[in-house]
């Protein structure tokens, strides 16, 4: 998949403007949404979040998660535990590079959230990639992947799945007659 | 493994009659979990093209509406992404299902033949069409610039075996929509033996997709 | 050695990167079918011969050619289906008119499977939903909210962006616009990304 499409995904997420505009309730094909009155805030989708923000037509406020304190506790246990932790939002890698790069005006401490979520992340990914040693090279069947967030499967979804695939096609055809390469005789 | 399949029988028959009364936003929530499911199954999944046709009409009613607002607006603005975002899925999935029917044409035309009268077809009749005329066109070419300079006894190429069969044990991530109890895990050399894992609901998972496939298509597991 | 010709023909696709279309090799696949055609006749004989004076030891032979038949026969028709993949991407990457650079590096029947393909993917494609159908060649990234910065390269004309605004792309001017709207005509050569 590509991380765009991740992206695309993390887009439906709902956050918290607000509008400087009046408008009417909006009926959406995926839902309504509104009504805008200048002042208060509403909830909308990031991608109508952000289409708004370009147009400044609207102040976009941080999802709660997004504040240094609770980000340094979550880095911390993060590196406390073996384990992957639960995180706040199954699109937090997303949601902050898109609110940070087109609304960091309206993120306070928005570089040290940055950087503490670059720090999560490069954590997860560790654990992700030694995990996908061990399951390689015990040879495993089944892997429970709970609190993994859909970037960090994508990031390691073609290489892994690509080995697996080859390393049981080098094992099927080990033993003649029971592979699946009943295509390839001659 | 009866019993899975005709759970999954009247499940979806259960679906289709509630099918009438999906919102427009259960309809796109219905649409993307297809898109996600057909972009990572290794095969071919059942095709839905009264989903198609319903999130078609959603556009093409939406497009019109918005002809008649002016131009600049806000509001026709909105509706313009969200359009976008939609068609981009639509089409996404569409694009999925073309490529492994072109990658696995001998294959998919060959269960469509051997499926029975009751069983849901795999192919939309457009579908089913377009394959038809791949392996037509294909086989021609074939003939025409090769094959039929060659010795009469190999004139021909039997396209099932020349053409690769899709991998169903391909390894794929997966988040449990409903729970599932003793789903058998076979062993991956001879020195382990087999076991079975309860899928709890929102766990997620890794493994082969032979395994899972049912539970693909009765819905109660969401590729990822 | 048999079949040194055929495996010419998979090396020469193995040695182009994925999406490369190297000319059509005409003369390489007539030798292989030269041989096939002497590998066929020898066999014929031998096999009459085998037949009517018993000669049995002319079987392991006959059993090598044919291996080699079977070979060349594969090398043919997996260099043909592999043309066949690069030339359907195309389609998916430049449209249904293909540069005259490609065209020429296809034989006659490719174009004709091309032009086939295109009929029926199109058929396909005006069978969805309404009147119109639905071009899945198009919208092949997801749409971004996002704009970017665009320089004209040449006169185009008026130009609708998502919220219905008119704009008019002249040469040399630069504009505000959702990137998804542009990508085709970044691709058509008609704007320009400006990086800033």
């Amino acid at each position: 998949m590509d991380p765009s499409e991740v992206e695309f995904l993390a887009e439906k997420e709902i956050v918290k403007i607000i509008p400087n505009f009046s408008l009417d309730k909006i009926y959406l094909i995926g839902g309504d949404l509104g009504p805008f009155n200048p002042g208060l805030p509403v909830d909308v989708p990031v991608w109508l979040a952000l289409n708004l923000k370009q147009r400044q037509k609207c102040r976009i406020v941080p999802p709660e998660w997004m504040d240094v304190e609770k980000l340094e506790e979550i880095r911390e246990q993060e590196r406390r535990e073996d384990a992957f932790t639960p995180i706040p939002n199954p699109h937090y890698m997303e949601l902050t590079k898109l609110l940070l790069n087109h609304a960091s005006d309206n993120i306070p401490k928005a570089d040290e959230i940055r950087t503490l979520v670059k720090d999560i992340w490069d954590t997860r990914i560790a654990k992700l990639r030694l995990s996908a040693d061990s399951f390689i090279s015990q040879q495993e069947a089944h892997a429970k992947l709970d609190n993994l967030t859909l970037m960090e499967i994508n990031t390691t979804r073609t290489f892994l799945l690509d080995s697996l695939n080859y390393m049981y096609k080098l094992r099927s055809n080990m033993q003649p007659g029971t592979g699946p390469g009943k295509t390839q005789d001659y | 493994m009866s019993d899975v399949l005709s759970d999954a029988g009247d499940l979806s028959g259960e679906e289709e009659s509630q099918e009438d009364v999906l919102t427009p936003a259960e309809l796109i929530a219905r649409l993307e979990e297809a898109w996600l499911n057909e972009k990572f199954s290794p095969e071919l999944l059942e095709n839905k093209s009264e989903m198609v046709e319903c999130v078609m009409e959603q556009l093409t009613h939406m497009e019109q509406n918005l002809q008649r607002v002016k131009k600049g607006d806000l509001k026709a603005g909105i509706h313009r992404v969200e359009i976008d975002r939609i068609r981009f899925v639509l089409s996404s999935y569409l694009r999925s299902r073309i490529q492994k029917i072109e990658k696995f044409f001998p294959h998919v035309l060959e269960k469509e033949k051997s499926r029975g009268d009751g069983d849901p077809s795999f192919l939309s009749p457009e579908e089913f069409a377009f394959a038809k005329e791949y392996l037509a066109n294909t086989e021609t070419y074939l003939k025409a610039v090769a094959l039929r300079h060659m010795p009469p006894n190999l004139q021909t190429v039997d396209m099932l075996k020349a053409v690769p069969e899709p991998c169903l044990d391909s390894f794929v991530f997966l988040r449990v929509k409903e729970r599932q109890e003793n789903i058998l895990v076979e062993p991956e050399t001879d020195e382990q033996s087999e076991y079975v894992v309860d899928l709890d609901e929102g766990s997620q998972h890794l493994m082969r997709y032979r395994t899972i496939a049912p539970l693909v298509a009765s819905g109660a597991v969401q590729l990822i | 050695m048999f079949c040194e010709k055929a495996i010419e023909l998979i090396r020469e696709l193995h040695r182009m990167g994925d999406g490369q279309l190297p000319a059509f090799n005409e003369d390489c696949i007539r030798q292989v079918l030269e041989e096939m055609k002497a590998l066929y006749e020898q066999n014929q004989s031998d096999v009459n011969e085998a037949k009517s004076e018993g000669r049995s030891e002319l079987i392991p032979t006959i059993k090598f050619r044919h291996c080699c038949l079977l070979r060349n026969q594969r090398c043919i028709a997996a260099y043909l289906y592999d043309r066949l993949l690069r030339i359907r991407a195309l389609r998916w990457e430049y449209g249904s008119v293909l540069p005259a650079t490609i065209r020429f590096h296809m034989c006659a029947e490719e174009l004709e499977w091309f032009n086939q393909y295109k009929k029926s993917l199109a058929t396909y494609m005006r069978s969805l939903g309404g009147e119109e159908g639905l071009d899945i060649t198009q919208d092949m990234k997801p749409p971004k909210s996002l704009y970017i910065e665009v320089r004209c390269l040449k006169d185009h004309g008026e130009f609708e962006i998502d919220d219905g605004t008119v704009i008019l792309l002249k040469k040399n001017s630069q504009h505000f616009l959702p990137r998804w709207k542009c990508e085709q005509l970044i691709r058509l050569g008609v704007l320009e990304h400006v990086m800033s």
